[in-house]
């Protein structure tokens, strides 16, 4: 094993099964009266092979007159909710309990490739329209020439596949800054590669379009992270937020999630809410709205607690 | 393709020296004319190049007349550009055509189906996933929708061209929103004028059946058992290049033309607000572009789309035609892969060839494509991502820096043989030219089978030697004729060999949208009737009294500029300026609210919104209207000749509307309109002219004029002087103009027309108010009101009343939705986890 590899699985153990309760609520304030409200959003977690939904309720006020749900094209829980009661305060909210078990990682299967051996393999082995979705760019993972000059520091042809993809983690961890407010939903990579600061959903994006363009199919996870509180003092209650990686399609079929916020592959700490080609596929919740009002206000509140086996929450 | 019959023509022959050497072209041939065009050939020999020319402009006035236009907007409409000689395809050729059409569309169908369905035809890469998936016009929020119909393509449309063989060739399908069908309907009707005696002469096929048809395909393809169903055709509005067709097309097929704000989700359908209650819609006909038609999926700034209309689609409340998403197959790509899919899905090869297409996605097709790109038509698989590229037309430069666009993202670039499109003879002043020429053809899904417009719609270039043939960049309108002897007339659907009763379409009522512009309408044409005729009246009294300083007329002429100012609102005569020089502002000044021309063009833009409830004869009326206050003249003298016209326009407006409209809800708002607008105006003149105490010479003069400008003169005159009516001209202008019930240019009269329009509408509240006021009017004293004190009174609190009574329509009749916005989350506060 590389001392790369070793370094990356000699961290504490977040890979036991647990029991998460997630909540997320969006509430909108306006400033006067909304006449109708149509909204879609994700507000169910997926079922996958990592996660599986215990329970899950949503909570929309005013009362929806109509509340419907689809698996989209990427095999998302998709909710129309259509209110047509006058309001001047939404509230969209779900509380999902979820048990999660996700395997570690085999690095040491996953260096038996390297990158471009992976990209070939999967290219045989793989569905012909999964792999060409994940594949191609996409309206916020253009694969401009920064982002292929970038990726090719990290990820190069003959470098072993599970080296890469801790080199890949690591090194967008190492050189971009954590800064809130430096980018929005419409900040592009090459923009992004210039400023080397932004959000999770940046470092998300960047990561998938370094995988894409040496070959390997990518694609953009939107979901939930377990966080610790300051040390000696207790969990807030809302306090945490959404969250966004990246998964990669390696040979065998089989899809690996890192995480280059956090400078780590995803553990049982990750929930899953959707995933698709970037945040345009899965955003959270949006809307269209009737109304006079020029000005609203948005709250998000988000909080995971780990249940105990009693029931209680930690 | 052989021809036949020989050529002693000066026409022809000067024509056939100019043909293209590589080009095939419709009407003759090298020693020649094609067959089937002996008919079209004599009557082109009878006519001359002079008749030909004289046709060429009939046809372009008659488009003018009924308001044929194709553009943008208001400014950037322009007359649809029509050339007089028909494109001849004989009967048995069209039938061997709408074959290969058929097919194509039974195969375009099942393809749609299967990118928004299973999704086999990518998965076993028979059409390469890259080429679809990359393509803007794959709309991933409707996979899994499926149309409640039998096809999920009910409009099939088809660019075509002969190549040089002869063979109709398939240049592009059209598939998102089709336009057109309209277009040949109207070139039609225009070039049946123009020719009118070869078309008499001839046995073509007529296209009123497709109509129905297309009607008919329509309401098959509703998810309800409702019959018969309810259909709109949802439109962007007049601000859409193809406004004109949209219009015309609702007309043909019997179904109202909808915008957005007419369309309202509730309960997860969707809903057309008809007057004050919702209608239940079952089936669109989308003119709208895939990214406008759904604000919460789509492009959220779309104010184009109705929010929750593929939610709709998908729970089949409603069916949208053609089905949001169906613009990829207009994808080039897919013509490199559809024979194929043809193999695949219908075990059949294809009929009607394509241009051979590489899709550089594929390694070895690039490397084609990068070595022949001199010589081949370099197109992005969407048309929104940038122009068609001819490769011989491009420099050293400009090549090498599409190689490298190819090379970065093949899988965006196709190569395409250059085709050589065949010619048609367009009328020039210069003789007869051959034009490249592009026939599109239509197709609707009815009864199990496509059903095929028999011809199309014709275009040739806008020059000679252009190869693009599009509306964009100037191209004439062909009529298309498809010969056809009684024996083999084209088939008809069913329903339509059954014929007997009429199909059945459902009864709408008006949306707040329809009826607020019928509303203002009407009262813009009113307004712009009584200011002319105002502003003619005094125009002609201070050409006789304005020199005559002092003199009782002298003073009269400034009451009655005054009066001007105060009635039209456009502001008072400048300091020093003639009285002619102010009238002609008035009349002229189209930057000016109230002004004739501002208000014309206010009516013109309302009747552009309604234009499915107008008829012809109303946009010959409009468009004469619009001519006249666009020739500006120079001479002051023509001023009265101008309001002459402008008002022969406007009464032609207002006959039309008395004598030609069903007494229905869309005659009622207009009318209404009218009527407000004129007690308003009436009120408004005799406050300002008759409520001030002035000396009886000039009382006299002022209210003769105001008689006049409320065509009564000659009513007082005769009755004064059969001692019927008051001799006093006071007393006579209240009576005529404010108390007499049959006159109807009296505020009583226009507050009982109200009443009734009211009571049409089914308003009682409205309706009651209306005629209170009118009963008030008959109640009061006509002694009274000679005290002008009490008249000034008097005539402000019924103008408050009317004033009131419009103001309460609003809410009841034209209450448009709220403004729409999206709203996103977007990504809110996110989190780094603390360090392990």
């Amino acid at each position: 094993m590389t001392e790369l590899a070793q370094a990356a699985i000699s961290r504490p153990d977040h890979y036991t099964p647990r029991r998460y309760r997630v909540r997320h609520s969006t509430i909108y304030s306006y400033e006067s009266e909304v006449e109708a409200c149509y909204e879609r959003g994700f507000l169910r977690p997926l079922e996958t092979w990592s996660q599986q939904v215990v329970s899950n309720e949503v909570l929309v006020s005013p009362e929806p007159d109509v509340i419907t749900q689809h698996v989209d094209h990427f095999g998302n829980h998709s909710f129309y909710v259509e209110v047509r009661t006058p309001h001047t305060e939404l509230v969209v909210g779900k509380v999902a309990y979820v048990d999660v078990a996700w395997p570690r990682p085999n690095l040491e299967s996953l260096n038996s490739f390297t990158v471009a051996e992976a990209a070939a393999r999967v290219e045989q082995e793989a569905d012909a329209l999964e792999r060409a979705e994940f594949l191609l760019p996409s309206a916020l993972v253009d694969l401009a020439p920064e982002v292929t000059q970038y990726a090719e520091g990290i990820l190069w042809s003959d470098r072993p596949l599970g080296d890469a993809l801790v080199g890949l983690y690591s090194t967008i961890y190492r050189d971009f800054k954590y800064e809130l407010g430096a980018t929005s939903v419409r900040t592009r990579l090459p923009e992004l590669l210039k400023l080397r600061k932004g959000v999770c959903q940046d470092f998300a994006h960047l990561s998938v379009g370094c995988l894409r363009s040496v070959g390997l199919p990518a694609r953009y996870v939107s979901g939930y992270v377990e966080t610790s509180p300051p040390p000696g003092q207790p969990k807030l209650e809302g306090s945490d937020a959404s969250h966004a990686w990246t998964s990669v399609l390696v040979p065998g079929g089989e899809w690996i999630d890192i995480d280059p916020t956090n400078d780590h592959f995803a553990d049982s700490r990750y929930i899953v809410t959707a995933w698709g080609r970037d945040f345009r596929d899965v955003s959270p919740l949006k809307g269209v709205i009737y109304t006079e009002a020029k000005k609203s206000e948005l709250t998000v509140k988000v909080d995971v607690f780990r249940v105990n086996p009693d029931g209680t929450l930690s | 393709m052989s021809a036949a019959v020989p050529l002693e023509s000066g026409v022809l022959d000067e024509y056939r020296a100019r043909l293209r050497p590589d080009a095939v072209d419709e009407l003759v041939t090298v020693d020649g004319l094609r067959t089937d065009q002996a008919a079209l050939g004599a009557a082109l020999d009878a006519m001359g190049m002079a008749g030909l020319q004289e046709a060429r402009e009939e046809a372009g006035s008659l488009a003018s007349d009924e308001g044929v236009t194709y553009g943008t907007g208001q400014a950037g409409a322009r007359n649809w550009a029509i050339d007089p000689i028909p494109v001849l395809i004989g009967g048995s050729e069209w039938t061997a055509l709408t074959d290969g059409l058929r097919q194509r569309a039974v195969l375009l169908d099942l393809v749609l189906s299967d990118l928004y369905g299973d999704r086999t035809l990518l998965r076993r890469r028979v059409i390469p996933p890259e080429a679809v998936l990359a393509h803007d016009g794959y709309i991933r929020q409707t996979v899994g929708v499926d149309a409640p119909g039998h096809r999920q393509l009910v409009v099939a449309a088809t660019d075509l061209s002969r190549n040089a063989d002869g063979a109709w060739t398939v240049i592009s399908d059209r598939t998102q929103a089709p336009s057109g069908p309209g277009y040949a309907m109207a070139t039609r009707r225009i070039i049946s004028r123009v020719m009118a005696g070869l078309h008499r002469a001839t046995p073509l096929a007529r296209l009123r059946g497709f109509f129905q048809t297309f009607t008919a395909a329509l309401q098959d393809a509703s998810p309800s058992a409702t019959e018969p169903p309810r259909v709109v055709l949802l439109t962007p509005g007049p601000g859409s290049e193809t406004a004109f067709e949209q219009a015309y097309l609702a007309t043909l097929l019997g179904f109202p033309l909808v915008e957005a704000d007419d369309l309202v989700m509730e309960q997860g359908k969707v809903w057309l607000r008809a007057g004050d209650r919702l209608e239940q819609v079952d089936v669109i006909l989308r003119r709208v572009d895939a990214a406008y038609a759904d604000p919460l999926e789509l492009r959220g700034d779309s104010q184009l789309g109705v929010p929750g209309l593929i939610e709709a689609a998908r729970n089949r409340t409603v069916a949208v035609v053609n089905p949001v998403g169906a613009g990829v197959l207009e994808n080039p790509a897919l013509l490199a892969h559809l024979g194929s899919a043809a193999r695949a899905l219908i075990g059949e090869d294809l009929r009607l060839p394509s241009p051979t297409t590489w899709w550089c996605g594929r390694p070895n097709e690039l490397s084609h494509v990068l070595a022949n790109l001199d010589s081949l038509v370099i197109k992005p698989i969407s048309r929104a991502m940038g122009p068609v590229r001819y490769g011989w037309q491009l420099n050293g430069a400009e090549r090498g820096e599409l190689a490298d666009r190819l090379r970065a993202e093949p899988w965006v670039w196709c190569g395409q043989e250059p085709m050589q499109l065949s010619t048609a003879p367009v009328v020039t002043r210069a003789g007869l030219e051959p034009r490249r020429f592009v026939l599109r053809t239509f197709g609707v899904a009815h009864d199990d089978d496509y059903h095929f417009l028999p011809g199309g719609l014709g275009r040739v270039a806008a020059r000679v030697g252009e190869y693009t043939v599009s509306n964009y960049t100037g191209a004439l309108a062909k009529d298309v004729w498809v010969l056809s002897s009684d024996a083999e007339q084209p088939a008809l659907s069913v329903r339509d060999r059954r014929l007997g009763p009429p199909l059945v379409v459902r009864a709408t009522g008006l949306s707040p949208r329809v009826a607020d512009n019928l509303y203002w309408m009407g009262r813009y044409a009113e307004r712009a009737e009584g200011t002319a005729r105002l502003l003619k009246v005094v125009d002609d009294f201070a050409e006789d009294n304005v020199s005559r300083t002092g003199t009782p007329g002298a003073v009269a002429t400034d009451v009655l500029l005054q009066a001007v100012a105060w009635v039209t609102v456009t502001g008072s005569i400048g300091a020093g300026e003639s009285s002619v020089s102010y009238l002609r502002r008035a009349v002229l000044d189209a930057g000016r609210s109230g002004t004739v021309r501002h208000c014309a063009s206010q009516v013109i833009n309302a009747a552009q919104h309604v234009r499915d409830l107008l008829s012809v004869d109303t946009w010959a009326v409009l468009g004469r209207l619009n001519q006249t206050l666009e020739e500006i003249p120079d001479d002051d003298d023509q001023l009265q000749t101008l309001l002459d016209d402008v008002l022969e326009s406007l009464l032609a407006l207002a006959g039309i509307m008395a004598q030609s409209m069903v007494r229905d809800e869309s005659w009622a708002f207009l009318d209404a309109g009218c009527r407000m607008e004129r007690a308003q105006m009436t009120l408004a003149l005799l406050g300002s002219a008759l409520t001030q105490q002035r000396p009886r010479p000039v009382e006299d003069l002022v209210v003769e004029a105001v008689l006049r400008a409320g065509e009564s003169i000659i009513t007082h005159r005769r009755r004064a002087a059969a001692g019927t009516g008051p001799t006093v001209a006071l007393e006579s202008a209240i009576d005529l103009l404010l108390l007499d019930r049959l006159n109807p240019r009296s505020v009583i009269y226009q507050a009982e027309s109200m009443a009734s329009d009211l009571t049409l509408l089914g308003d009682e509240a409205s309706a009651s108010r209306a005629l209170a006021l009118a009963q008030a009017l008959e109640a009061t004293d006509p002694e009274q009101l000679l005290d002008v004190p009490v008249l000034a009174v008097q005539l402000a609190a019924i103008d408050q009343e009317f004033r009131r009574l419009s103001d309460a329509l609003a809410p009841r009749h034209f209450l448009r939705q709220a403004p729409r916005r999206p709203q996103s989350a977007g990504w809110a506060s996110p989190w780094q986890v603390a360090d392990d």
